[in-house]
């Protein structure tokens, strides 16, 4: 029992001194995990609303692609995006294998299928009338999913908070296309593998508790916004 | 203002729409009319460039609207409003700006104009999530007529409102629209909101246009057993025109003889109709200018709309419409008999 104890004080002196290494794994995880969010946003946010709002052959088996897309195992994710970023592989050419690029592609590939899901849940929660009718009004294809996009984005920012939290606390992709290397790839979730695996739980447990404080943080941010939103409403 | 040819459009549904001619005039208000599936909102869908369809000819403001392309810019011509008001999640000032951000224009007042044309000026900086049904629809109308459209397309649009907020919102379309000289296109099921807006009718079932024309043509003179049966004639009866004498012909209908004013001819197989309306009936015999009197007994008596549907049996079945008031007098109740009359005009011959 002593030992974790040691990682518990070790872990809040190890934040509360300001341990370069430790914050500089911090900056690297939020960095990696906040743009791969933005690109799954950018991405999944508009291909689940015209997935849900267009008619097209084959919607059902697109939305079944998404929804399987959704539960994708971190590792296998890693290991496609190692094949495929690895020097003879089809975007070898990037040079991104071990890189923070590389970590970002691997998290968009988790987290895009993610918000694309929840995003066409959302869509598919307005009558689709509601869309028929802004391009009645006059709006452009775009506009009018905007529109749509505003009055579901309660639903969209759950979708947000959802992609966030799939890639912040993952592990297995990282560690494969980043590599844990030292000062480059080393991110929360691989630091915290490492040092258990060495035995340095109490440098373990501070990162844990870092992580799950971001983690919480980040949540928290997002959830208050959604439900000043909601209370708006 | 709308010109259609040889449109034969069939959904994954099943259902196939067939229309071989519909013209719309600038200006007129076009109702159409038709029970539940009969084809009306996809037919409208079509006219709104909402529903894919490959017609012979499909011109809007003398601009082809067959294209996949421009239809943005058609659209923007016309407005759509469905049955149900759907708002946004905004105050009703830019839930009535919306068509005109999507044209990326500035509002110069003609949105202030649009909130005391629909009298709901008072709500401009409400949230549209706080109005009541009827100011919900406001408020549609007012959002679809900000931009002036030349076309207004409405899909059964009063159905969910109360009688008394439907009435006033018809007036003040009404008016609008003939103030603006906007073309009205119109399909609903209620015959009253019809009769009430409409310049022409057009009434359809099963995805075929059975007839149009002037409203009071087709609620007096139905053209088929089906538009007969859709406008509320009770009473439609086999019958052979036995003789005729200037436009008055007697009709054979069983063992009975019914005079009617028709074009048809001696020998003509014919559907008699007669509206419930049209229909008088009384305890006593009375001595009146209507050609047809026939004794007969009360079968049924059963509420209709706002009177009472009264079945007799004179040898054939005969339906009236009497008032509460005429029932009470007279104490009309199923055995009675009575003596039913129509006039020669007012009964009407389709030809078999």
């Amino acid at each position: 029992m002593g030992f974790i104890l040691d990682g518990l004080i070790k872990g809040f002196s190890l934040i509360v001194n300001g341990d370069a290494e430790v914050y500089s794994i911090v900056r690297l995880s939020l960095s990696v995990s906040i743009f791969a969010t933005a690109v799954s946003v950018a991405i999944g946010v508009p291909l689940g609303a015209l997935i849900a709002i267009k008619k097209f052959p084959l919607k059902k088996i697109a939305i079944s692609l998404v929804n399987t897309g959704m539960g994708l195992p971190p590792v296998v994710v890693g290991l496609m995006a190692m094949l495929l970023l690895s020097r003879n592989g089809p975007l070898g050419f990037l040079g991104w294998l071990y890189t923070p690029a590389g970590m970002v592609l691997a998290q968009v590939i988790i987290a895009t299928p993610v918000v694309t899901g929840l995003s066409l849940s959302a869509m598919q929660s307005l009558d689709r009338k509601f869309y028929l009718q802004m391009l009645t009004l006059g709006a452009g294809q775009w506009q009018a999913l905007w529109v749509c996009l505003k009055e579901v984005k309660l639903s969209i920012l759950a979708a947000v908070i959802a992609g966030f939290g799939s890639i912040i606390s993952e592990v297995g992709a990282v560690m494969i296309v980043g590599g844990n290397i030292r000062h480059q790839t080393r991110v929360l979730t691989t630091a915290t593998v490492m040092e258990t695996h060495m035995g340095n739980f109490d440098t373990a447990i501070a990162l844990g508790l870092i992580l799950l404080s971001l983690t919480f943080l980040i949540n928290m941010a997002l959830t208050f916004i959604q439900q000043q939103k909601a209370r708006a409403e | 203002m709308i010109k259609l040819r040889d449109l034969a459009l069939n959904l994954p549904s099943g259902f196939a729409l067939k229309i071989d001619s519909l013209d719309i005039k600038e200006g007129e208000v076009f109702a159409v009319i038709g029970p539940n599936g009969a084809g009306k909102t996809t037919l409208l869908n079509v006219l709104g460039l909402l529903q894919e369809a490959k017609p012979g000819l499909f011109e809007i403001a003398g601009r082809n609207a067959i294209p996949s392309s421009g239809r943005t810019a058609l659209r923007r011509s016309m407005a759509y409003l469905f049955s149900r008001p759907y708002l946004v999640n905004d105050t009703v000032y830019n839930n009535i700006a919306l068509p005109l951000k999507f044209r990326g224009e500035k509002d110069s007042g003609q949105v202030a104009g649009m909130l005391e044309t629909f009298k709901i000026a008072h709500l401009r900086d409400r949230s549209a999530n706080q109005l009541s049904h009827g100011e919900r629809h406001r408020v549609s109308l007012a959002r679809a007529f900000v931009t002036r459209p030349r076309l207004v397309l409405l899909d059964e649009p009063f159905s969910s409102l109360d009688a008394r907020v439907k009435e006033t919102i018809i007036g003040d379309l009404g008016r609008i629209t003939r103030a603006a000289k906007t073309t009205l296109v119109l399909v609903t099921q209620d015959q009253e909101e019809a009769l009430a807006l409409a310049d022409t009718l057009a009434v359809i079932k099963e995805g075929g246009l059975l007839q149009r024309g002037e409203p009071q043509e087709i609620f007096s003179r139905p053209a088929s057993k089906e538009v007969a049966d859709f406008m509320g004639v009770e009473t439609i009866l086999n019958g052979e025109v036995a003789a005729k004498s200037d436009n008055l012909c007697s009709v054979r209908v069983g063992a009975s003889t019914l005079e009617v004013i028709s074009g048809c001819d001696k020998g003509d197989k014919v559907l008699l109709c007669v509206r419930p309306e049209a229909v008088s009936v009384s305890k006593a015999a009375e001595a009146n200018s209507m050609r047809n009197h026939f004794r007969g007994r009360i079968v049924s008596v059963e509420p209709w709309r706002l009177e009472y549907r009264i079945a007799m049996d004179c040898g054939f079945d005969l339906i009236a419409a009497v008032t509460k008031r005429s029932l009470d007098e007279m104490g009309l109740k199923p055995g009675d008999e009575v003596f039913a009359s129509f006039k020669a005009t007012a009964a009407h011959l389709i030809r078999r």
